[in-house]
């Protein structure tokens, strides 16, 4: 068995069946190993970004292990922004490339570049290969590695001699995870029976750590009001009546002032990112904080935890749930509290009944939300598209929302939904994109026609990069600086050109109609959908700000009103709400 | 912003492709400097002193460092008194 044999034989192992990937030189001997394999499923994307995006939404969808393989040089250059996607967002990946062999190592070699050192910073754990006999070793410690405690990419870059090279067949026992010992609750179960106005906050480490059961359990059993970050959103029971949605930047004002009022803060699987958490000084200035996560770096990084419980979140979430069973918390009047903020102090969003207006995005993600099943995933963009489902769709489930959150990587919608449609075959995969971050990756409908994938595709067309736009508007006097795309392809056109059937609507009374048509169409289908260039995502912090310091639209009009400015003005362009994108207006739904 | 403290950190490493640059790497972008190294590889095992520069709390680096796949453990050493540096 070569080592390419090897590589493929440790797939078998671990029950790798789906990879993505793209030949070249150096990765050629694992591809010959293909030609021959059984029961793996090699995706073939048309950019390597694509490549590890995909097994980034495949992971997330799934929680398994997402694969990606590429040649050495610009085949591993190629995957970096994907990589580093991953490792932003805690995923779990393996990352294979073949390297020029051995002996041309250093020597300046053709498609050779430092991939071990360029990759450094953005992996959990990365390999250079240079003994054959280490390889069975190496993958099975990679494959761990990538899925145990935190998640994260791990990269394995092997030279192509080592991949030809013959290795006996080495018997490999699995790697057994460490078991954490059980951590005491207790003083955090004492915190929680003092605290008034305890709140939960959670992030995406409750999916990662598969504990959404059981924190929910915890979560509906004690009543604590809570809030979620981006990579949260999904965590909480759609009715459960204390949660307040999220947090931070774009988060709900409801959200922000909890966090604000709290006595206690009972952190679970987040780290407490900037873009949660605003101005550091000015965050929960009254709680205490019981930290609970499954990397122990994250304790104190930020914010000082009280109480800091390192560990398997579900084992603790169980713990917890135990504990407090029969002994309800005395936070009655603190729950009714957030219950009011919770009716009035939400993400607003006024449906235009007006058959004619002009469609706005807002609008558009609750209707979209109110027309999917349950089991919907959602593979969002980067931009005010992506903070619009975030705030306005419904998730059931956490692993129904794919969203980059820690690199906030324009482009990861597209492949990702490819992923996600791999790892769900049975499943409606959206993806909603923005028209800028769609042309990021859109050689990506090739892989969607070559394998006939149902994703359905939803471009929010506001003509410009409109979460740049945005901050150009409020933070930098409204002075516009390259964000126009009115030049904008014909995304009808183009998505036809990959055989896949296009519709676009640009009126409130064609949604609905709209949605339905790709949802109901049996494969792959696009809807194009023209939307004000000037809506902006409400409400807002100032980068850098207090969460207490919330911008939304009334604030902002009174701003402006007193700087003498209409609401509506733009200093370089003369488009209007009323006004549709230029382009794809021809066709419509209805 | 606040003097930066010196420290000295002692640690034991496995000796793999990168090991010395993925710590150095951390060290810096952690908010530390290097300004001093003593590394050796004995029996199999890289041991290195170091000492560092940084105004962030050094506890911080430390369990960032001990989360490195290729480190095996990480030990603060008393830090270098201001007298002494002097
Ligand atoms: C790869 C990459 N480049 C640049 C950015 C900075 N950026 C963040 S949002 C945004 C605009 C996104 O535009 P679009 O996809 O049209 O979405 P919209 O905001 O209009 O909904 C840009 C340029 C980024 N996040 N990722």
């Amino acid at each position: 068995m070569n080592g390419a044999q090897h590589i493929l034989e440790a797939f078998h192992r671990h029950q790798i069946d789906t990879v993505f990937g793209y030949p070249g030189g150096c990765i050629m001997p694992l591809y010959d190993a293909l030609v021959d394999s059984v029961g793996i499923e090699h995706v073939l994307c048309r950019h390597e970004q694509g490549c590890a995006l995909a097994a980034d939404g495949y992971a997330r969808a799934s929680g398994r292990l997402g694969v990606c393989i590429a040649t050495s040089g610009p085949g591993a250059t190629n995957l970096i922004t994907g990589v580093a996607n991953a490792h932003r967002d805690s995923i779990p990946m393996l990352v294979i490339t073949g390297q020029v062999p051995s002996a041309l190592i250093g020597t300046d070699a053709f498609q050779e570049t430092d991939v071990l050192g360029m990759a450094l910073g953005i992996v959990k754990h990365s390999y250079l290969v240079t003994d054959p006999a280490e390889l069975p070793a190496i993958m099975e410690e990679a494959i761990h590695l990538a899925q145990d405690g935190r998640p994260g990419p791990v990269w394995v870059d092997i030279p192509k001699d080592i991949l030809l090279t013959d290795i006996p067949p080495t018997a490999m026992a699995p790697i057994t995870p460490v078991a954490t010992a059980p951590c005491a609750i207790d003083e955090a179960l004492a915190l929680l029976s003092e605290a008034r106005r305890p709140l939960l906050y959670s992030g995406g480490g409750v999916s990662l750590a598969g504990a959404e059961q059981a924190f929910r359990q915890f979560a509906d059993q004690a009543g604590i009001p809570s809030v979620v970050t981006l990579k949260g959103i999904g965590n909480h029971s759609r009715h459960d009546p204390y949660h307040l949605g999220m947090l931070g930047m774009h988060g709900s004002r409801g959200a922000n002032l909890a966090v604000d009022a709290c006595d206690l803060l009972m952190v679970v699987g987040a780290r407490l990112d900037d873009r949660a958490t605003g101005k550091l000084d000015g965050f929960a200035p009254n709680a205490r904080v019981i930290h609970i996560d499954a990397d122990a770096a994250e304790f104190n990084k930020l914010r000082k935890a009280d109480i800091a419980l390192n560990g398997d979140l579900g084992s603790l979430m169980q713990a917890f749930t135990q504990a407090t069973s029969g002994t309800p918390l005395a936070i009655g009047d603190w729950q009714q509290q957030c219950q009011e903020w919770r009716a009035t102090k939400g993400f607003p969003a006024a449906d235009n009944d007006e058959p004619e207006a002009p469609i706005s995005g807002p609008a558009f993600v609750r209707q979209l939300s109110r027309i999917t099943g349950d089991d919907t995933v959602i593979a969002c963009d980067v931009g005010q598209h992506q903070m619009w489902v975030a705030q306005h769709y419904r998730f059931a489930h956490p692993r129904h929302h794919l969203t980059s959150g820690g690199l906030g990587t324009m482009g990861f919608g597209l492949p990702a939904a490819i992923g996600a449609q791999f790892a769900c075959r049975g499943k409606t995969v959206i993806n909603v994109s923005g028209d800028g971050s769609f042309m990021m990756n859109a050689q990506e409908l090739a892989t969607i026609r070559r394998y006939r994938l149902p994703v359905k595709l939803i471009i929010m067309d506001n003509q410009c990069l409109g979460m740049v736009r945005q901050q150009q508007e409020l933070f930098y006097g409204n002075r516009e600086s390259q964000i126009n795309l009115d030049d904008n392809p014909d995304f009808v056109a183009m998505a036809r050109a990959f055989d896949i059937p296009a519709i676009s609507i640009q009126r409130s009374d064609q949604i609905r109609r709209g949605i339905e048509t790709i949802l109901a169409y049996d494969g792959p289908m696009l809807l194009h959908v023209a939307i004000a260039r000037q809506d902006n995502v409400w409400p807002i912090v100032k980068p850098g700000a207090s969460n207490g310091d919330m911008l939304d639209e009334h604030t902002q009009r009174h701003q402006n009103m007193s700087a003498g400015q209409t609401p509506t003005e733009h200093p370089t362009s003369s488009a209007s709400s009323a006004q549709a994108p230029k382009r794809n207006a021809k066709e419509n739904a209805a | 912003m606040s003097q930066p403290d010196q420290h000295r950190i002692y640690c034991e490493m496995n000796p793999e492709p990168a090991a010395i640059e993925r710590l150095c790497q951390v060290i810096r972008v952690r908010g530390f400097e290097v300004t001093g190294m003593n590394a050796e590889l004995r029996d199999g095992t890289w041991e290195m002193a170091l000492t560092l520069k940084g105004s962030r709390p050094v506890a911080m680096l430390q369990s960032q460092l001990e989360k490195l796949h290729t480190v095996n453990r990480v030990h603060r050493m008393p830090a270098v008194a201001a007298a002494q540096r002097a």
